[in-house]
Protein backbone atom coordinates (compact mmCIF):
# COMPACT_ATOMS: atom_id res chain seq x y z
CA UNK A 1 0.00 0.00 0.00
CA UNK A 2 1.16 3.81 -0.73
CA UNK A 3 0.32 6.08 1.79
CA UNK A 4 1.26 9.66 0.84
CA UNK A 5 0.98 11.81 3.72
CA UNK A 6 0.86 15.73 3.66
CA UNK A 7 3.72 15.61 1.07
CA UNK A 8 5.16 19.08 0.74
CA UNK A 9 7.88 20.40 -1.58
CA UNK A 10 9.30 24.43 -1.49
CA UNK A 11 11.68 26.01 -3.59
CA UNK A 12 12.39 29.33 -1.56
CA UNK A 13 9.27 31.07 -1.63
CA UNK A 14 7.86 28.87 -4.34
CA UNK A 15 5.77 25.83 -2.61
CA UNK A 16 5.80 23.11 -5.71
CA UNK A 17 3.81 20.26 -3.90
CA UNK A 18 1.56 21.53 -1.18
CA UNK A 19 0.79 19.00 1.71
CA UNK A 20 -0.61 15.65 -0.90
CA UNK A 21 -2.40 12.97 0.96
CA UNK A 22 -3.87 10.09 -1.03
CA UNK A 23 -3.82 6.27 -0.57
CA UNK A 24 -3.54 3.77 -3.06
CA UNK A 25 -3.47 -0.39 -3.11
CA UNK A 26 -2.47 -3.39 -4.95
CA UNK A 27 -4.24 -3.46 -8.58
CA UNK A 28 -4.68 0.61 -8.41
CA UNK A 29 -4.05 2.56 -11.70
CA UNK A 30 -4.29 5.63 -10.43
CA UNK A 31 -4.06 8.79 -13.08
CA UNK A 32 -2.26 12.23 -11.58
CA UNK A 33 -3.59 14.78 -13.91
CA UNK A 34 -2.90 18.07 -14.46
CA UNK A 35 -1.58 21.28 -16.49
CA UNK A 36 2.07 21.46 -17.00
CA UNK A 37 3.53 22.76 -14.28
CA UNK A 38 1.19 21.62 -11.72
CA UNK A 39 3.30 19.73 -9.09
CA UNK A 40 3.07 15.99 -11.07
CA UNK A 41 6.73 15.09 -11.98
CA UNK A 42 8.42 16.81 -8.04
CA UNK A 43 5.53 14.59 -6.85
CA UNK A 44 6.68 11.76 -8.34
CA UNK A 45 10.68 11.98 -8.32
CA UNK A 46 9.44 12.66 -4.24
CA UNK A 47 7.91 9.28 -4.25
CA UNK A 48 10.39 7.59 -6.33
CA UNK A 49 12.90 9.38 -3.27
CA UNK A 50 14.85 11.56 -5.66
CA UNK A 51 13.75 14.68 -4.24
CA UNK A 52 13.50 15.14 -0.60
CA UNK A 53 10.11 16.60 0.52
CA UNK A 54 10.45 19.73 2.34
CA UNK A 55 7.60 18.54 5.09
CA UNK A 56 5.65 15.21 4.98
CA UNK A 57 6.25 12.12 3.77
CA UNK A 58 5.10 8.72 2.36
CA UNK A 59 4.84 4.99 3.40
CA UNK A 60 5.37 2.19 1.03
CA UNK A 61 4.46 -1.15 2.60
CA UNK A 62 4.93 0.97 6.00
CA UNK A 63 8.59 2.23 4.71
CA UNK A 64 9.13 5.73 4.92
CA UNK A 65 10.66 6.80 2.13
CA UNK A 66 12.46 9.85 3.36
CA UNK A 67 14.17 8.00 6.10
CA UNK A 68 14.79 4.72 4.46
CA UNK A 69 14.79 5.61 0.49
CA UNK A 70 17.82 3.11 -0.22
CA UNK A 71 14.48 0.20 1.41
CA UNK A 72 12.49 1.98 -1.01
CA UNK A 73 14.00 1.68 -4.20
CA UNK A 74 14.07 -1.90 -4.70
CA UNK A 75 10.21 -1.68 -4.16
CA UNK A 76 9.72 1.26 -7.00
CA UNK A 77 10.01 1.22 -10.88
CA UNK A 78 10.45 4.53 -12.35
CA UNK A 79 10.43 6.11 -15.87
CA UNK A 80 10.87 9.43 -16.11
CA UNK A 81 9.08 11.81 -18.06
CA UNK A 82 12.30 12.65 -20.47
CA UNK A 83 14.50 9.01 -20.05
CA UNK A 84 17.84 8.05 -22.04
CA UNK A 85 19.18 5.05 -22.46
CA UNK A 86 22.92 3.32 -22.16
CA UNK A 87 24.02 3.36 -25.81
CA UNK A 88 26.14 0.99 -27.64
CA UNK A 89 24.90 -2.53 -25.79
CA UNK A 90 21.93 -4.76 -27.16
CA UNK A 91 18.33 -4.68 -25.49
CA UNK A 92 19.29 -8.17 -23.42
CA UNK A 93 22.36 -6.06 -22.20
CA UNK A 94 20.69 -3.61 -20.93
CA UNK A 95 18.24 -5.09 -18.80
CA UNK A 96 21.02 -7.71 -17.84
CA UNK A 97 23.25 -4.44 -16.56
CA UNK A 98 19.92 -3.10 -14.61
CA UNK A 99 18.61 -6.79 -13.28
CA UNK A 100 22.87 -6.62 -11.96
CA UNK A 101 22.22 -3.40 -10.54
CA UNK A 102 19.42 -4.58 -8.58
CA UNK A 103 21.24 -7.89 -7.77
CA UNK A 104 19.24 -10.49 -9.34
CA UNK A 105 21.06 -13.30 -8.89
CA UNK A 106 23.01 -14.63 -11.72
CA UNK A 107 21.12 -17.42 -12.58
CA UNK A 108 17.74 -15.93 -12.26
CA UNK A 109 18.55 -13.32 -14.74
CA UNK A 110 18.29 -14.59 -18.08
CA UNK A 111 14.59 -15.66 -17.11
CA UNK A 112 13.78 -12.37 -15.57
CA UNK A 113 14.89 -10.81 -18.46
CA UNK A 114 13.06 -13.24 -20.93
CA UNK A 115 9.78 -12.26 -19.20
CA UNK A 116 10.18 -8.26 -19.33
CA UNK A 117 10.50 -8.69 -22.63
CA UNK A 118 7.82 -11.42 -23.51
CA UNK A 119 5.46 -8.64 -21.45
CA UNK A 120 6.50 -5.55 -22.86
CA UNK A 121 6.30 -7.25 -26.46
CA UNK A 122 10.46 -6.58 -27.06
CA UNK A 123 11.91 -10.04 -27.74
CA UNK A 124 12.20 -9.92 -31.17
CA UNK A 125 14.35 -7.02 -30.54
CA UNK A 126 16.38 -8.74 -28.04
CA UNK A 127 19.51 -8.62 -29.83
CA UNK A 128 19.13 -4.82 -31.87
CA UNK A 129 21.26 -2.11 -30.51
CA UNK A 130 19.16 0.04 -28.18
CA UNK A 131 19.76 3.75 -29.80
CA UNK A 132 18.37 1.84 -32.84
CA UNK A 133 15.15 1.55 -31.72
CA UNK A 134 12.06 3.66 -32.33
CA UNK A 135 10.69 6.32 -29.57
CA UNK A 136 7.91 4.32 -28.52
CA UNK A 137 10.33 0.92 -28.46
CA UNK A 138 12.97 2.81 -26.36
CA UNK A 139 9.77 3.74 -23.98
CA UNK A 140 8.75 0.36 -23.63
CA UNK A 141 12.58 -0.82 -22.91
CA UNK A 142 12.76 1.80 -20.46
CA UNK A 143 9.64 0.40 -18.61
CA UNK A 144 11.08 -3.30 -19.03
CA UNK A 145 13.75 -1.97 -16.81
CA UNK A 146 11.72 -0.51 -14.24
CA UNK A 147 10.19 -3.99 -13.87
CA UNK A 148 13.31 -6.44 -13.79
CA UNK A 149 13.34 -6.07 -10.23
CA UNK A 150 9.39 -7.00 -9.52
CA UNK A 151 8.35 -3.92 -7.94
CA UNK A 152 5.11 -3.13 -6.18
CA UNK A 153 4.60 0.43 -7.44
CA UNK A 154 5.26 1.80 -10.35
CA UNK A 155 6.09 5.52 -11.42
CA UNK A 156 5.36 6.09 -14.84
CA UNK A 157 5.97 10.04 -15.40
CA UNK A 158 4.20 10.89 -18.86
CA UNK A 159 4.75 7.34 -19.87
CA UNK A 160 2.85 8.18 -23.40
CA UNK A 161 4.36 11.75 -24.60
CA UNK A 162 6.12 11.67 -27.75
CA UNK A 163 4.84 8.77 -29.03
CA UNK A 164 2.28 7.47 -32.14
CA UNK A 165 -1.42 6.73 -31.79
CA UNK A 166 -0.42 2.92 -31.93
CA UNK A 167 2.66 3.15 -29.66
CA UNK A 168 0.15 4.92 -27.12
CA UNK A 169 -2.59 1.76 -27.00
CA UNK A 170 0.01 0.28 -27.23
CA UNK A 171 1.18 1.19 -23.60
CA UNK A 172 -1.97 1.53 -22.57
CA UNK A 173 -2.38 -1.78 -22.58
CA UNK A 174 0.75 -2.37 -20.69
CA UNK A 175 -0.47 -0.33 -17.79
CA UNK A 176 -3.81 -1.75 -17.99
CA UNK A 177 -1.83 -5.17 -17.82
CA UNK A 178 0.49 -4.08 -15.06
CA UNK A 179 -2.22 -2.84 -12.76
CA UNK A 180 -3.96 -6.48 -13.24
CA UNK A 181 -1.20 -8.02 -12.13
CA UNK A 182 -1.37 -6.26 -8.67
CA UNK A 183 0.64 -3.41 -8.84
CA UNK A 184 0.33 -0.21 -8.04
CA UNK A 185 0.66 2.01 -10.84
CA UNK A 186 1.00 6.19 -10.37
CA UNK A 187 0.51 7.76 -14.24
CA UNK A 188 0.86 11.10 -14.44
CA UNK A 189 -0.65 12.79 -18.01
CA UNK A 190 -1.97 16.41 -18.84
CA UNK A 191 -3.20 14.14 -21.64
CA UNK A 192 -7.27 13.36 -20.08
CA UNK A 193 -8.49 10.60 -23.02
CA UNK A 194 -4.47 8.93 -22.09
CA UNK A 195 -5.78 8.25 -18.35
CA UNK A 196 -9.90 7.82 -19.04
CA UNK A 197 -9.20 4.39 -20.34
CA UNK A 198 -7.30 2.84 -17.96
CA UNK A 199 -7.64 3.98 -14.63
CA UNK A 200 -9.40 3.52 -11.49
CA UNK A 201 -8.65 6.21 -9.61
CA UNK A 202 -7.51 9.92 -10.01
CA UNK A 203 -6.08 12.62 -8.57
CA UNK A 204 -6.49 16.04 -10.57
CA UNK A 205 -3.35 18.70 -9.13
CA UNK A 206 -2.98 22.57 -9.63
CA UNK A 207 -1.02 24.97 -8.75
CA UNK A 208 0.54 21.75 -6.68
CA UNK A 209 -2.40 21.36 -4.49
CA UNK A 210 -4.86 17.95 -5.03
CA UNK A 211 -8.06 19.33 -5.51
CA UNK A 212 -9.99 15.84 -5.60
CA UNK A 213 -8.34 12.21 -5.97
CA UNK A 214 -10.66 8.53 -5.51
CA UNK A 215 -12.30 6.56 -7.63
CA UNK A 216 -13.21 7.93 -11.03
CA UNK A 217 -16.81 6.98 -10.71
CA UNK A 218 -16.92 8.29 -7.25
CA UNK A 219 -15.60 11.55 -8.52
CA UNK A 220 -17.90 11.78 -11.46
CA UNK A 221 -21.40 11.09 -9.21
CA UNK A 222 -19.62 14.21 -6.48
CA UNK A 223 -19.67 16.23 -9.53
CA UNK A 224 -22.51 15.77 -10.92
CA UNK A 225 -24.58 16.23 -7.71
CA UNK A 226 -26.25 19.27 -9.82
CA UNK A 227 -27.01 17.06 -13.08
CA UNK A 228 -27.67 18.47 -16.65
CA UNK A 229 -30.72 16.63 -18.25
CA UNK A 230 -31.26 17.27 -22.14
CA UNK A 231 -35.11 16.81 -23.22
CA UNK A 232 -35.80 17.24 -26.49
CA UNK A 233 -39.07 18.30 -27.40
CA UNK A 234 -41.49 17.78 -30.32
CA UNK A 235 -42.45 20.99 -31.77
CA UNK A 236 -42.41 24.70 -30.05
CA UNK A 237 -40.36 24.40 -26.41
CA UNK A 238 -41.87 27.59 -25.20
CA UNK A 239 -44.47 25.58 -23.05
CA UNK A 240 -42.23 22.89 -21.90
CA UNK A 241 -39.71 25.68 -20.46
CA UNK A 242 -42.40 27.57 -18.19
CA UNK A 243 -43.80 24.19 -17.45
CA UNK A 244 -40.13 23.19 -16.54
CA UNK A 245 -39.52 26.60 -14.55
CA UNK A 246 -42.35 25.70 -12.22
CA UNK A 247 -40.76 22.37 -11.35
CA UNK A 248 -38.63 22.89 -7.59
CA UNK A 249 -35.52 20.76 -8.42
CA UNK A 250 -35.15 22.93 -11.81
CA UNK A 251 -32.33 25.73 -11.20
CA UNK A 252 -32.19 26.82 -14.85
CA UNK A 253 -33.31 26.27 -18.39
CA UNK A 254 -30.71 26.59 -21.95
CA UNK A 255 -31.99 25.93 -25.60
CA UNK A 256 -29.62 24.57 -27.98
CA UNK A 257 -29.71 23.10 -31.31
CA UNK A 258 -33.94 22.69 -30.75
CA UNK A 259 -32.95 20.69 -27.21
CA UNK A 260 -33.24 21.66 -23.83
CA UNK A 261 -30.58 21.71 -21.25
CA UNK A 262 -32.07 21.67 -17.62
CA UNK A 263 -29.52 22.17 -14.49
CA UNK A 264 -31.86 19.49 -12.28
CA UNK A 265 -30.59 19.31 -8.40
CA UNK A 266 -32.90 16.43 -8.00
CA UNK A 267 -31.87 12.32 -7.74
CA UNK A 268 -33.05 9.61 -10.20
CA UNK A 269 -36.32 9.52 -8.28
CA UNK A 270 -37.03 13.00 -8.96
CA UNK A 271 -35.61 12.78 -12.55
CA UNK A 272 -38.18 9.78 -12.93
CA UNK A 273 -41.11 11.82 -11.34
CA UNK A 274 -40.69 15.10 -13.69
CA UNK A 275 -40.79 12.96 -16.75
CA UNK A 276 -44.11 10.97 -15.65
CA UNK A 277 -45.22 14.65 -15.07
CA UNK A 278 -44.53 15.73 -18.11
CA UNK A 279 -46.29 12.85 -20.47
CA UNK A 280 -48.90 13.32 -18.31
CA UNK A 281 -49.18 17.25 -19.02
CA UNK A 282 -49.41 16.08 -22.57
CA UNK A 283 -45.64 17.10 -23.28
CA UNK A 284 -44.81 14.74 -26.47
CA UNK A 285 -40.99 14.07 -25.65
CA UNK A 286 -38.84 12.41 -28.00
CA UNK A 287 -35.57 12.49 -26.27
CA UNK A 288 -35.01 12.70 -22.29
CA UNK A 289 -31.55 11.76 -21.02
CA UNK A 290 -28.53 13.16 -18.51
CA UNK A 291 -25.80 14.19 -19.97
CA UNK A 292 -22.91 12.66 -18.39
CA UNK A 293 -19.58 13.87 -17.19
CA UNK A 294 -16.25 12.46 -18.54
CA UNK A 295 -12.92 13.09 -17.23
CA UNK A 296 -12.63 16.36 -19.35
CA UNK A 297 -15.65 17.33 -17.81
CA UNK A 298 -14.21 16.65 -14.04
CA UNK A 299 -10.91 18.17 -14.84
CA UNK A 300 -12.44 21.20 -16.20
CA UNK A 301 -15.11 22.01 -14.29
CA UNK A 302 -12.09 21.39 -10.99
CA UNK A 303 -9.47 23.09 -12.56
CA UNK A 304 -8.67 26.97 -12.92
CA UNK A 305 -5.71 26.30 -15.69
CA UNK A 306 -3.36 27.58 -12.99
CA UNK A 307 0.05 26.73 -12.26
CA UNK A 308 2.33 26.56 -8.88
CA UNK B 1 28.64 -4.71 -2.29
CA UNK B 2 29.52 -6.11 -4.98
CA UNK B 3 32.91 -7.24 -5.59
CA UNK B 4 34.88 -4.76 -8.42
CA UNK B 5 34.49 -7.74 -10.98
CA UNK B 6 30.83 -7.86 -10.58
CA UNK B 7 30.34 -4.27 -10.99
CA UNK B 8 28.18 -3.94 -13.60
CA UNK B 9 28.82 -0.07 -13.99
CA UNK B 10 32.31 -0.35 -14.43
CA UNK B 11 31.92 -3.44 -16.61
CA UNK B 12 30.07 -1.32 -19.09
CA UNK B 13 32.10 1.85 -19.07
CA UNK B 14 35.12 -0.79 -19.30
CA UNK B 15 34.11 -3.01 -21.94
CA UNK B 16 29.76 -2.31 -22.46
CA UNK B 17 29.95 0.51 -25.21
CA UNK B 18 33.35 -0.39 -26.37
CA UNK B 19 33.16 -4.28 -27.88
CA UNK B 20 30.24 -3.33 -30.14
CA UNK B 21 32.08 -0.67 -31.65
CA UNK B 22 34.30 -3.17 -33.11
CA UNK B 23 31.74 -5.37 -34.46
CA UNK B 24 29.75 -2.16 -36.18
CA UNK B 25 32.84 -0.58 -37.66
CA UNK B 26 35.41 -3.23 -37.79
CA UNK B 27 37.39 -1.07 -40.84
CA UNK B 28 37.14 2.27 -39.03
CA UNK B 29 38.52 0.95 -35.79
CA UNK B 30 41.01 -1.49 -37.35
CA UNK B 31 42.44 1.33 -39.57
CA UNK B 32 42.61 3.96 -36.29
CA UNK B 33 44.48 1.02 -34.48
CA UNK B 34 46.66 0.51 -37.39
CA UNK B 35 47.75 3.52 -37.85
CA UNK B 36 47.98 5.08 -34.12
CA UNK B 37 50.14 1.48 -33.94
CA UNK B 38 52.07 2.62 -36.46
CA UNK B 39 53.30 6.21 -35.36
CA UNK B 40 53.77 4.52 -31.47
CA UNK B 41 56.51 2.28 -33.41
CA UNK B 42 57.64 4.79 -35.05
CA UNK B 43 58.26 7.30 -32.30
CA UNK B 44 59.59 4.31 -30.09
CA UNK B 45 62.02 3.65 -32.83
CA UNK B 46 62.86 7.30 -32.98
CA UNK B 47 63.72 7.70 -29.53
CA UNK B 48 65.58 4.38 -28.83
CA UNK B 49 68.01 5.06 -31.97
CA UNK B 50 68.31 8.87 -30.74
CA UNK B 51 69.28 7.66 -27.34
CA UNK B 52 66.67 9.83 -25.75
CA UNK B 53 66.98 10.69 -22.56
CA UNK B 54 64.31 10.23 -18.86
CA UNK B 55 63.13 14.32 -19.78
CA UNK B 56 62.37 13.54 -23.52
CA UNK B 57 60.66 10.18 -22.66
CA UNK B 58 58.43 11.22 -19.94
CA UNK B 59 57.76 14.42 -21.71
CA UNK B 60 56.20 12.35 -24.20
CA UNK B 61 54.42 10.16 -22.24
CA UNK B 62 53.57 13.10 -20.06
CA UNK B 63 52.46 15.00 -22.67
CA UNK B 64 50.17 12.12 -24.83
CA UNK B 65 48.27 11.55 -20.28
CA UNK B 66 47.66 15.31 -20.67
CA UNK B 67 45.92 15.08 -23.89
CA UNK B 68 44.09 10.94 -23.04
CA UNK B 69 43.18 11.39 -19.55
CA UNK B 70 40.51 14.25 -19.61
CA UNK B 71 38.80 12.18 -22.07
CA UNK B 72 38.80 9.05 -19.66
CA UNK B 73 36.28 10.95 -17.15
CA UNK B 74 34.98 14.45 -18.50
CA UNK B 75 31.84 12.94 -19.31
CA UNK B 76 31.63 10.21 -16.68
CA UNK B 77 28.50 12.02 -14.83
CA UNK B 78 27.68 14.65 -17.38
CA UNK B 79 26.69 12.00 -19.80
CA UNK B 80 24.59 10.27 -16.87
CA UNK B 81 21.96 14.22 -16.63
CA UNK B 82 23.10 14.81 -20.28
CA UNK B 83 21.06 11.58 -21.23
CA UNK B 84 18.77 11.56 -18.29
CA UNK B 85 20.12 8.17 -17.27
CA UNK B 86 21.21 9.18 -14.21
CA UNK B 87 17.85 8.64 -12.13
CA UNK B 88 17.64 4.93 -13.60
CA UNK B 89 21.04 4.25 -11.91
CA UNK B 90 20.43 6.16 -8.72
CA UNK B 91 17.44 4.26 -8.09
CA UNK B 92 19.05 0.63 -8.44
CA UNK B 93 20.84 -0.87 -5.41
CA UNK B 94 24.19 0.20 -6.55
CA UNK B 95 25.67 2.14 -3.48
CA UNK B 96 27.35 5.43 -3.71
CA UNK B 97 30.73 3.58 -3.32
CA UNK B 98 29.73 1.52 -6.09
CA UNK B 99 28.90 3.78 -8.44
CA UNK B 100 31.83 5.80 -7.56
CA UNK B 101 34.16 2.63 -8.47
CA UNK B 102 32.29 1.73 -11.73
CA UNK B 103 33.32 5.21 -13.02
CA UNK B 104 36.38 5.63 -11.54
CA UNK B 105 37.95 2.40 -11.80
CA UNK B 106 36.92 2.47 -15.44
CA UNK B 107 38.97 5.61 -15.86
CA UNK B 108 42.06 4.74 -13.55
CA UNK B 109 42.27 1.26 -15.76
CA UNK B 110 42.81 3.46 -18.91
CA UNK B 111 44.83 5.34 -16.82
CA UNK B 112 47.07 2.34 -16.09
CA UNK B 113 46.52 1.02 -19.73
CA UNK B 114 48.20 4.36 -21.02
CA UNK B 115 51.42 4.23 -18.89
CA UNK B 116 51.64 0.67 -19.43
CA UNK B 117 51.84 2.01 -23.38
CA UNK B 118 54.83 3.98 -22.35
CA UNK B 119 56.64 1.52 -20.33
CA UNK B 120 58.62 0.54 -23.02
CA UNK B 121 59.73 4.21 -23.82
CA UNK B 122 60.43 4.79 -20.18
CA UNK B 123 62.16 1.19 -19.60
CA UNK B 124 64.89 2.25 -22.92
CA UNK B 125 65.55 4.91 -21.78
CA UNK B 126 69.30 6.21 -22.62
CA UNK B 127 71.33 6.64 -19.04
CA UNK B 128 68.08 5.76 -16.57
CA UNK B 129 68.19 4.02 -13.33
CA UNK B 130 65.73 1.96 -11.40
CA UNK B 131 65.02 5.13 -9.69
CA UNK B 132 64.39 6.95 -12.59
CA UNK B 133 62.30 4.79 -14.08
CA UNK B 134 60.34 4.28 -11.22
CA UNK B 135 60.20 7.61 -10.30
CA UNK B 136 58.59 8.64 -13.69
CA UNK B 137 55.93 5.80 -14.05
CA UNK B 138 54.83 6.95 -10.51
CA UNK B 139 54.91 10.52 -12.00
CA UNK B 140 53.04 9.56 -15.35
CA UNK B 141 50.20 7.69 -13.46
CA UNK B 142 50.17 10.29 -10.29
CA UNK B 143 49.65 12.80 -12.84
CA UNK B 144 47.02 10.74 -14.90
CA UNK B 145 45.49 9.90 -11.86
CA UNK B 146 45.15 13.47 -11.12
CA UNK B 147 43.72 14.64 -14.23
CA UNK B 148 40.72 12.09 -14.23
CA UNK B 149 39.73 12.59 -10.46
CA UNK B 150 39.39 16.58 -10.98
CA UNK B 151 37.34 15.88 -14.39
CA UNK B 152 35.39 12.96 -12.68
CA UNK B 153 34.50 16.01 -9.79
CA UNK B 154 34.05 18.55 -12.41
CA UNK B 155 31.85 15.82 -14.60
CA UNK B 156 29.89 15.28 -11.48
CA UNK B 157 29.78 19.08 -10.98
CA UNK B 158 29.24 20.76 -14.02
CA UNK B 159 26.82 18.24 -15.62
CA UNK B 160 27.86 19.23 -18.71
CA UNK B 161 30.29 17.64 -20.84
CA UNK B 162 31.87 20.10 -23.07
CA UNK B 163 31.85 23.02 -19.90
CA UNK B 164 33.93 19.96 -18.14
CA UNK B 165 36.09 19.38 -21.27
CA UNK B 166 36.99 23.15 -21.60
CA UNK B 167 37.62 23.17 -18.04
CA UNK B 168 40.34 20.02 -18.15
CA UNK B 169 42.42 21.70 -20.72
CA UNK B 170 41.88 25.23 -20.10
CA UNK B 171 43.24 24.58 -16.00
CA UNK B 172 45.94 22.69 -17.68
CA UNK B 173 47.24 25.38 -19.72
CA UNK B 174 47.18 27.24 -16.68
CA UNK B 175 48.43 25.30 -14.11
CA UNK B 176 51.50 23.68 -16.72
CA UNK B 177 52.45 27.10 -18.52
CA UNK B 178 50.58 29.94 -17.26
CA UNK B 179 51.15 29.81 -13.66
CA UNK B 180 54.77 28.54 -14.19
CA UNK B 181 55.53 31.65 -17.08
CA UNK B 182 54.07 33.86 -13.97
CA UNK B 183 56.13 32.41 -11.65
CA UNK B 184 59.33 33.21 -13.73
CA UNK B 185 58.08 36.67 -14.32
CA UNK B 186 57.99 37.69 -10.51
CA UNK B 187 61.74 35.61 -10.21
CA UNK B 188 63.89 36.74 -12.91
CA UNK B 189 63.54 34.32 -15.14
CA UNK B 190 65.05 32.00 -12.64
CA UNK B 191 64.32 29.13 -10.44
CA UNK B 192 65.85 28.77 -7.26
CA UNK B 193 66.91 25.28 -6.68
CA UNK B 194 68.97 25.76 -4.02
CA UNK B 195 66.77 24.42 -1.60
CA UNK B 196 66.77 20.60 -3.13
CA UNK B 197 70.68 20.62 -2.93
CA UNK B 198 70.21 21.27 0.64
CA UNK B 199 68.56 18.01 2.24
CA UNK B 200 71.20 15.06 2.94
CA UNK B 201 69.08 12.95 4.36
CA UNK B 202 65.13 11.49 3.98
CA UNK B 203 64.25 14.02 7.31
CA UNK B 204 65.29 16.83 5.80
CA UNK B 205 63.93 15.87 2.08
CA UNK B 206 60.61 15.56 3.79
CA UNK B 207 61.71 19.05 5.62
CA UNK B 208 62.03 20.70 2.27
CA UNK B 209 58.96 19.50 0.59
CA UNK B 210 56.94 21.86 3.85
CA UNK B 211 59.25 24.51 2.59
CA UNK B 212 58.72 24.13 -0.82
CA UNK B 213 54.85 23.92 -0.41
CA UNK B 214 54.04 27.22 1.96
CA UNK B 215 56.73 29.36 -0.94
CA UNK B 216 55.46 29.72 -4.43
CA UNK B 217 57.84 27.17 -5.74
CA UNK B 218 55.52 24.31 -5.69
CA UNK B 219 53.84 25.51 -8.62
CA UNK B 220 57.20 24.91 -10.63
CA UNK B 221 58.43 21.60 -8.77
CA UNK B 222 54.99 20.09 -8.61
CA UNK B 223 54.91 20.61 -12.48
CA UNK B 224 55.35 17.09 -14.08
CA UNK B 225 57.38 18.09 -17.23
CA UNK B 226 59.75 20.22 -14.63
CA UNK B 227 59.95 16.53 -12.52
CA UNK B 228 60.82 15.28 -15.69
CA UNK B 229 63.36 17.32 -16.77
CA UNK B 230 65.23 16.76 -13.29
CA UNK B 231 64.96 13.50 -13.22
CA UNK B 232 67.21 13.67 -15.94
CA UNK B 233 70.06 14.85 -13.21
CA UNK B 234 69.52 11.51 -11.60
CA UNK B 235 69.74 9.20 -14.31
CA UNK B 236 73.40 8.37 -13.94
CA UNK B 237 74.23 5.39 -11.60
CA UNK B 238 73.99 6.40 -7.90
CA UNK B 239 76.44 4.72 -5.07
CA UNK B 240 74.66 2.21 -4.28
CA UNK B 241 73.63 1.14 -7.88
CA UNK B 242 76.66 -0.99 -9.25
CA UNK B 243 79.05 0.91 -7.34
CA UNK B 244 79.57 4.05 -9.67
CA UNK B 245 79.76 7.24 -7.70
CA UNK B 246 78.77 10.04 -10.13
CA UNK B 247 76.19 11.57 -8.18
CA UNK B 248 76.63 15.40 -7.70
CA UNK B 249 75.48 17.35 -4.24
CA UNK B 250 72.39 18.57 -6.52
CA UNK B 251 71.38 14.69 -7.62
CA UNK B 252 72.02 13.83 -4.00
CA UNK B 253 69.50 16.74 -3.00
CA UNK B 254 66.98 15.36 -5.43
CA UNK B 255 67.45 11.49 -4.20
CA UNK B 256 66.47 13.03 -0.72
CA UNK B 257 63.49 14.68 -1.38
CA UNK B 258 62.16 11.49 -3.31
CA UNK B 259 62.09 13.74 -6.54
CA UNK B 260 59.26 12.13 -8.89
CA UNK B 261 58.12 9.82 -6.03
CA UNK B 262 57.06 12.51 -3.63
CA UNK B 263 55.12 14.45 -7.26
CA UNK B 264 53.71 11.38 -8.10
CA UNK B 265 52.50 10.69 -4.57
CA UNK B 266 50.96 14.27 -3.95
CA UNK B 267 49.46 14.08 -7.57
CA UNK B 268 47.72 10.56 -6.09
CA UNK B 269 46.67 12.30 -2.87
CA UNK B 270 45.59 15.77 -4.38
CA UNK B 271 43.24 12.81 -6.84
CA UNK B 272 41.81 10.97 -3.71
CA UNK B 273 40.85 14.36 -2.92
CA UNK B 274 38.74 15.35 -5.57
CA UNK B 275 37.68 11.39 -5.72
CA UNK B 276 36.47 12.14 -2.01
CA UNK B 277 34.00 15.19 -3.17
CA UNK B 278 32.94 13.06 -5.78
CA UNK B 279 31.85 10.48 -3.59
CA UNK B 280 30.72 12.72 -1.19
CA UNK B 281 28.63 14.21 -4.10
CA UNK B 282 27.28 11.12 -4.70
CA UNK B 283 25.77 10.59 -1.56
CA UNK B 284 24.38 13.63 -0.82
CA UNK B 285 22.73 14.54 -4.39
CA UNK B 286 21.75 11.25 -5.18
CA UNK B 287 20.87 10.21 -1.83
CA UNK B 288 22.92 6.95 -1.37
Amino acid sequence: MLDVQGLRKEYGELVAVRDIRFQLYPGDVFGFIGPNGAGKTTTIKMLATLLEPTAGTATLNGIDIVRHPEEVRPLLGYMPDFFGLYEGITVTEYLEFFAAAYRIPKAQRAAIIDNVLELTDLTVKKDAYVETLSRGMQQRLCLAKSLVHDPILLLLDEPASGLDPRARIEIKELIRELGAMGKIVLVSSHILPELADFCNKIGIIEKGELLVWGAVDEIVAQLQANRVLEIKPLGEPDALIQRLERESHVHGVETRNGSLYVHFAGGLEEQADLLAALIRDGFRIAAFREESLDLEDVFMQITKGEVS
Amino acid sequence: MTTLRENPLLRYHLLGATRHRWRRQPWLYGAAVLGVGLVYLLVLQLTVYSEAGIDATLGLALFVMCLAAPLMAYNMFSSEYEKQTWESLALTRLTAPEIFWGKYGAALARVALTTLLFAPFLLTTHRANTYTIAAAFAVLFGWGALLVSVGLWLSFKLKRTLTTASVLYAGQVFVLLLFPLLYLLFSDGTVDKQILHAAENYEEGFYTWIIILFNGTFIIFLNPFYVASQLERLGVPPVWWWGADEWDGYATGLHYVLWGFAQGGMYLGLGALFAGFTLRGIKYSWRK
